[in-house]
């Protein structure tokens, strides 16, 4: 498999606060790749830094062999990187199929919306029906849905979830991970960033630890749960 | 009967007439946080130069009104450039940008009073008569404001649920970082609702200036109504505004008839303090959490 997104050196952080410290990384093409660490510890943050809210202080983040550093948000997601934040973060006063169809605003992905609603209804059905609710009105699964749906709908090579497990219950969050399982099957990329790593163990491709802004350990899902002092140092668990 | 008629015929000019000052003001909130101190100031330059165009420049009256929201979209998309993007950073954007654009209302009011003086000035964009039935008698130029007003929020309403600029205009309004994310170039966005929002200013003062006339600071009271309508209508709300507008000037119009002109004023700012205390967050705004 080739890589598909590389991140040399990227240090990054708010205001006097370095938060990311050198982290390099690389993801292959296909498949799904887990981030876990502990709550405050930089995943939300290296989102954040890959889809270009926030400016890398040093360091490259290169797409495919696309050098994406300094790039604006747009530009990143026109190349491919599409961002689902943590908590959705929805258009509340949008209807759903208004906030999916946001997902593809660029041209490129415009022009393919009809194919694309046609796949995320058929992956999230509970969508279809609920497609002239305002989102303000969904429950928190269904908004998690819409989020997913929406990142789905920009055909993006790298499709990067943050904590899709985050204030659902229990059973919404195994439906979640079944459709994020379904994607990676089907052969899109995923990033995700969770704080269990029980949750996507086993279907992680690669997990890789994240403590204190530094990335401590890599490896397969199998192997980190297989080593128990691993999870308990770093995860206390 | 026929005082009615009347009063609601001037009461809903008013009311379309402060619509219209409003969206560019509550557009402009809606899509930045930013309170746009120099609407005002806009609103005169706009009625400024629709009469120099046609006086001076010998235009169409049509050429004259365009003119006046080019002149205005340009200032507009300078703001922008000029104020609000080098501050759109800041942590105290909003307290920045509001003192920022009360600095280049006085400029702009100044630059006028420099090239025009201080004289009250006819506005020629005017129709003559007036339409009447019966006893009731309104003139034509009510009927135009109106007329254009309604096109106006027609054509506004359209962009904002039709094109990929109004959906980026309202998704940016909606949550920024997520628009970002969809692929939208926000700074590009404001940019455009600042433009927007100029052209706006310009009607609305030419409209203002032909009821009355044109002077330096013509913008101050409509601006004051402007404000004090998204106010109730709920900051950045541009429906809610544009009703909230249509229901003051015919209050006012009301008022005005029974109690006289001098206390219409007092009972408009009366109903704003009852309505804030009834629901702090406007008539039609969304209850949210103020950053500190």
């Amino acid at each position: 498999m080739s890589a598909l997104l590389t991140l040399q050196n990227v240090t990054a952080g708010y205001g006097s606060q370095t938060v990311l410290r050198e982290i390099s990384l690389t993801i292959a093409e296909g498949g799904l790749t887990a981030i876990i660490g502990p709550n405050g510890h930089g995943k939300t943050t290296l989102l954040r830094a890959i889809s270009g809210l926030l400016p890398l202080r040093a360091g490259s983040i290169s797409l495919g062999g696309l050098n994406l550093t300094g790039l604006r948000p747009d530009e990143i997601v026109a190349a491919g990187i599409i961002h689902v934040p943590q908590g959705d973060m929805l258009f509340p006063e949008m209807t759903v199929i208004e906030n999916l169809l946001m997902g593809a605003y660029l041209p490129e992905a415009a022009a393919e919306s009809a194919m694309r609603l046609e796949q995320v209804f058929a992956l999230l059905p509970k969508l279809k029906e609920r497609r002239n609710q305002v989102a303000s009105t969904l429950s928190g699964g269904e908004r998690r849905m819409v989020g997913i749906g929406r990142g789905l709908m920009g055909g993006g090579r790298l499709l990067m979830l943050d904590e899709p497990s985050l204030g659902l219950a229990p059973i919404v969050i195994d439906q979640i991970y079944d459709v994020i399982g379904e994607l990676a099957a089907a052969g899109q990329s995923i990033l995700v960033v969770e704080e269990n790593a029980a949750r996507v163990a086993d279907k992680a491709s690669l997990i890789t630890l994240l403590d204190n802004g530094h990335l401590v350990w890599t490896g397969q899902g199998a192997e980190l749960m297989a080593r128990p002092e691993i999870l308990e140092t770093y995860l206390g668990a | 009967m026929d005082v009615i008629v009347q009063i609601l015929a001037s009461g809903l000019t008013m009311g379309a007439m402060y619509a219209i000052s409003t969206i560019g003001l509550a557009l402009v909130y809606g899509s930045l946080n930013m309170l746009n101190m120099s609407h005002g100031a806009l609103l005169a330059l706009g009625g400024y130069i629709c009469y120099f165009a046609m006086s001076h420049l010998g235009l169409h009256p049509v050429l004259g009104l365009i003119a006046a929201m080019l002149v205005c979209g340009l200032v507009g998309l300078g703001i922008y450039y000029v104020a609000a993007q080098p501050m759109l950073r800041s942590a105290n954007f909003e307290t920045q940008i509001f003192i920022a654009t009360i600095g280049i209302g006085a400029i702009i009011e100044n630059v006028i009073l420099r090239l025009f003086g201080p004289q009250p000035t006819a506005q020629p964009l005017n129709l003559p008569g007036a339409l009447v039935i019966g006893t009731v008698h309104i003139p034509n130029q009510n009927l135009l404001i109106l007329g254009v007003a309604l096109g106006l929020m027609a054509a506004l309403a359209y962009l904002l649920q039709r094109t990929r600029l109004g959906r980026a205009i309202r998704a940016t309004a909606q949550n920024r970082e997520a628009a970002q994310l969809m692929g939208v170039r926000v700074g590009v966005v404001y940019a455009q609702v600042l433009a927007l929002s100029g052209g706006l200013a310009a009607i609305s003062g030419v409209m203002v200036s032909s009821l009355s006339s044109l002077l330096p600071n013509m913008g101050g009271d409509p601006m004051l109504k402007a404000f004090i309508i998204c106010v109730v209508a709920g900051l950045g709300n541009v429906y809610g505004a544009v009703a909230a507008a249509i229901v003051l000037g015919l209050l006012e119009a009301f008022a005005q008839y029974m109690l006289g002109v001098r206390y219409s004023f007092a009972i408009l700012l009366l109903l704003v303090i009852a309505v804030l205390i009834w629901r702090p967050y406007g008539l039609f705004g969304r209850r949210q959490v103020v950053r500190l």
